[in-house]
């Protein structure tokens, strides 16, 4: 059955108002409305669009709409999908830095904010060790893990930079470990 | 005006492009731009940060969306999130077309070999920058040039405490900062 591409914006933007947190939270809803209630992905076809969107460039949700969009209704399908994706998510931050603009010079607002900066830390702190074991594990990783670390407390390196070098780094010892890392 | 948004354009394109990974893949990049134009402060990044973590959609979009528009309004906020999705899209596209099976090849797992490591210092150097600007602050005075403040110190210590052994819950986390900031403030 051919998707209309009204129904596809309707059920990215579906799924956008339910998305909180990055990531794979969206795999459980993509599978429960276009894998389950309506078949425009097969489950095979949505485990391997989200291994391809963690590989490619991007919003990982973001790449797994177009993907999906696209499997339904081709070209204008990932435009409906990321539209529908980015919708709910930009009139809500708007609504929300309109109310925070007005109310932040209350004290006690501020003094939230005040601590809703540590927790910030404490969630990017998070971040790094939840990812930790599956990025640092190796001499290679190590290595490079620290070395961008280094660099980046030193000098004001432009994260485009470090992506570029890391890049060619990990093909230069690619090549040189002949495929393996140890 | 049109020059603002170009840059603000250009800028959020390349992030686009270069931001590999989950949620905070994009936070280096907002932190970057910040020391290089100024078109927010830190502690406007913190919030925003906060709140994109606890407003529903994609974090990276709504950093995107959060930046641009703390940056040049309304206009600004439909450009960062147009382009930062802009070259994932024909990109894409252009892999599904070319490739009907995805099939992650070892040139691909080779290059996240580098790019994972990378993408944790990257969020590392921000953590800790942040830590140090929040926990100690520089005097003008040469015979104290360091203070430290030790409230920011408890509250620190007492979120990474618990919050470390639990699943994350980044709701929960700013709740407890935000309630931490209150009481600490007016005690």
């Amino acid at each position: 059955m051919q998707a209309s591409l009204f129904e596809i914006f309707k059920i990215f933007f579906l799924i956008g108002t339910q998305l909180l947190g990055g990531g794979y939270v969206i795999v459980p809803l993509l599978k429960k409305y276009i894998v389950e209630e309506r078949q425009w992905l097969t489950e095979d076809e949505l485990v391997d669009y989200y291994a391809m969107s963690q590989c490619i460039p991007g919003i990982i949700a973001g790449n797994i709409a177009i993907c999906s969009g696209y499997k339904a209704r081709k070209t204008l399908g990932a435009i409906m999908a990321i539209l529908g994706i980015i919708t709910p998510s930009f009139f809500s931050i708007l609504i929300l830095a309109h109310i925070i603009t007005g109310i932040v010079d209350y004290p006690i607002v501020k003094n939230a904010f005040w601590g809703i900066r540590v927790s910030v830390i404490v969630l990017i702190l998070i971040t790094i060790k939840d990812i930790w074991a599956k990025s640092v594990n190796s001499k290679f990783t190590y290595f490079m893990f620290f070395l961008i670390l280094t660099a980046l407390m030193i000098l004001p390196v432009s994260p485009t930079l470090i992506i570029i070098i890391s890049a060619i780094l990990a093909l230069i010892h690619y090549k040189a470990a002949g495929g393996k890392d140890d | 005006m049109i020059k603002l948004y170009l840059l603000l354009f250009y800028e959020f394109l390349k992030i686009g492009i270069f931001a590999l990974g989950g949620g905070y893949a994009a936070l280096p990049f907002l932190y970057y731009l910040q020391t290089k134009y100024d078109w927010y402060t830190i502690e406007e990044l913190t919030n925003m940060i906060a709140v994109s973590n606890i407003t529903p959609g994609p974090i990276g979009i709504n950093m995107a969306t959060y930046t641009g528009y703390t940056t040049a309004g309304i206009i600004g906020s439909i450009i960062s999130t147009i382009a930062i999705v802009l070259a994932p899209f024909f990109i894409t596209i252009t892999i599904i077309k070319l490739f009907n099976k995805f099939k992650s090849c070892e040139y691909v797992s080779a290059l996240f070999l580098g790019l994972r490591p990378a993408s944790c210092a990257l969020l590392a150097s921000i953590g800790l920058k942040l830590l140090y600007e929040t926990i100690i602050y520089t005097n003008e005075e040469w015979s104290m040039p360091f203070q430290i403040d030790y409230k920011s110190l408890l509250l620190f210590v007492l979120l990474i405490i618990p919050f470390s052994f639990m699943k994350k819950n980044p709701l929960m986390v700013i709740i407890a900062g935000a309630a931490g900031g209150i009481l600490l403030n007016s005690i």
